[in-house]
């Protein structure tokens, strides 16, 4: 039997788990990037001033704290963090969602407090000269700038979540980890080789869907007069 | 007031005993955690149509004040009057949308179309888009940016020039009777910054707004200002129109600011079309005459081409050189330096020999005739 073969035979099941796969890092990137998207506009503001204590620290003490924490977070190792909410949710697609969002957290919540603080003094200035208000300003003016940056931080954490969710086999969770778990737990057995080879090459096939998907997004939603 | 046009809005002479625009009251601004004042009470006061020019070293608070005026910074103590209306408590983001705003470089939306820009303000006072988008072709019409080539396109795609020119446009959108500019052409080159000068000055003679304008730049301040405000930490030094403050400097901080170089300076106050010019003539019969006035060559079209007959010197090795009337004597003195001519011809719109104007003249003393009612 030869790789070719081997696919053809087991084609069902080797394009359910990429569906799988790309489900599940797709509704992880989702929900990760929706609270950091979320928790950086909220938090995002000028600098605070030295002199009086305003909402100000607060906002920018969250900010600080925030891309602390998710770093940590991020440098788990993804295994023991699987194992680690064991207990809590228990097997399957729950405990698979919840760790590789926490994954997601750190790599956007950075590019959005790094996007939305490099838009152009002049420019906000001039926005604030014309009687845009504080939201209005974060929202039609401060948002629009900052997407192509947050929307590189989605595409850069999309992709890390792709290998990480290849670990969320040993608690069951949902796609190609599945082929690469059995044929590593079963190598030199009959087709394990071809289980490994086949999860990793379409692992790069998901990435590749995804990597579509991005250019698309960017084409639709990166306002012309900013476009590359 | 939208349904007034400004360009047909009657505009009065800047400051002829009109009202009193911009009020300042005793206003101060101390910075958290400061000590000093970065505005000390300041009393001011512009009056309707009136240009004034905010001037001084950085950190003088001439920005500071500016920026007091729209509540960008709010005044520690002290009153601000707008049109008689006490505006210090009122929300800032609405007193802001009443009051035209330019900073350097424009500070324009990229991510905006430049129609889309000029429309700004007039959205968020709720115009309807038919009217916003008319608004926005009237205004680039205004500022000398075809329309139906600038509309759609965005900043990025614009010169520096072309972008100043839609942030004053995006300031007079919603017709405000009052502008405040900061530093507007500071990061433009010389030439392009001498042609928005003027263009400027042309646009302000058909709205007549009241503005405010920080620079730093004195020729700027002398060229443009009705009046000139001279700032030195946190303190108005003098406030008075650009002659007093050249020739008669209120005191020895003002006197080192204006500088040297003030007599020069002055020669881009006085306009050629004041001046009481020497005769010129064209006539080919007045070759030779005994009366001292230059004769000139013209061509077809009656614009001069040399000098035919000079007083006194040889006609044929002196370079003809004309200033346009609509110049000033500083325009004058330069051509003649650059022309190395002891004389220059100055001609009208359209290229005609109006008079000459000697190098004499100049320490002589300029006469200048009655201005034209």
């Amino acid at each position: 039997m030869n790789f070719l073969d081997y696919l053809a035979s087991n084609s069902q099941q080797i394009v359910f788990l990429t569906q799988a796969h790309f489900l599940v890092v797709l509704i992880a990137v989702g929900l990760g990037s929706l609270i950091s998207v979320v928790l950086g506009l909220a938090v995002s503001t000028g600098e605070p001033d030295p002199r009086r204590f305003s909402l100000d620290w607060f906002a920018a003490g969250v900010r600080e704290g925030g891309l602390v924490f998710t770093a940590a977070l991020l440098t788990v190792p993804s295994l023991a963090l699987f194992a680690l909410f064991l207990p809590i949710t228990g097997l399957g697609v729950t405990t698979a969602i919840i760790v590789l969002t926490i994954y997601t957290l750190y790599t956007v919540l950075r590019n959005t407090v790094a996007g939305l603080t490099t838009v152009d003094r002049a420019v906000l200035e001039s926005a604030k000269g014309l009687g845009y208000g504080r939201l209005r300003r974060l929202l039609t003016i401060q948002l629009p700038l900052a997407w192509p940056v947050i929307l590189n931080g989605i595409r850069v954490t999309t992709l890390i979540s792709i290998s990480i969710a290849v670990v969320g086999a040993v608690v069951q969770g949902p796609g190609l980890g599945i082929l690469l778990l059995n044929g590593i737990s079963r190598i030199g057995a009959a087709n394990s080789f071809y289980q490994v080879l086949a999860g990793t090459l379409l692992c790069l096939v998901v990435a590749a869907v995804f990597e579509i998907f991005f250019a698309i997004v960017q084409r639709l939603t990166i306002p012309r007069g900013i476009r590359v | 007031m939208s349904d007034n046009p400004d360009q047909t809005a009657v505009v009065p002479e800047p400051g002829a005993g009109q009202t009193d625009t911009i009020v300042l009251e005793g206003v101060e601004k101390i910075y958290p955690g400061g000590t000093s004042p970065a505005v000390s009470q300041l009393d001011m006061t512009i009056k309707q149509g009136e240009i004034v020019m905010l001037i001084g070293p950085s950190g003088c608070g001439k920005t500071t004040t500016l920026k007091m005026i729209n509540r960008l910074i709010e005044p520690t103590s002290g009153r601000i009057l707008l049109d008689g209306k006490d505006v210090t408590h009122v929300n800032g983001d609405l007193l802001r949308r009443q009051i035209g705003y330019v900073i350097q470089q424009g500070g324009l939306f990229p991510h905006f179309t430049i129609a889309d820009n000029i429309g700004v303000v007039p959205r968020m006072l709720g115009w309807d888009k038919q009217k916003t988008k008319e608004r926005a072709d009237e205004l680039l019409h205004l500022v000398g940016l075809e329309p139906s080539t600038f509309r759609d396109r965005y900043p990025r795609q614009l010169s520096g020039g072309q972008q100043q020119r839609v942030g004053v446009a995006r300031a007079l959108a919603a017709n405000p009777p009052v502008m405040l500019m900061d530093e507007p052409f500071g990061a433009i080159d010389p030439i392009t910054r001498d042609r928005l000068q003027d263009e400027f000055l042309e646009i302000q003679r058909t709205v007549g707004k009241t503005i405010a304008f920080v620079t730093h730049d004195l020729q700027e301040a002398v060229k443009l200002g009705d009046k000139i405000a001279v700032f030195a930490t946190g303190k108005l030094e003098q406030y008075a129109d650009p002659e007093t403050v050249l020739t008669r400097p209120a005191n020895d901080f003002v006197s080192d600011f204006v500088g040297g170089g003030a007599a020069v300076r002055r020669l881009s106050l006085l306009e050629l079309a004041r001046l009481e010019l020497h005769p010129i003539e064209t006539d080919e019969k007045a070759v030779g005459n005994s009366n001292g006035t230059p004769v000139v060559e013209i061509d077809a079209s009656g614009k001069p081409v040399s000098w035919r007959h000079l007083p006194g010197a040889d006609a044929s090795g002196v370079a003809l050189v004309t200033v346009p009337i609509s110049g000033t004597v500083y325009d004058a003195v330069d051509v003649m330096l650059d022309g190395a001519a002891s004389l220059v011809a100055v001609v009208d719109d359209d290229g005609r020999a109006q008079g000459v104007l000697h190098w004499n003249d100049l320490v002589s003393g300029l006469r200048t005739r009655e201005r034209d009612a």
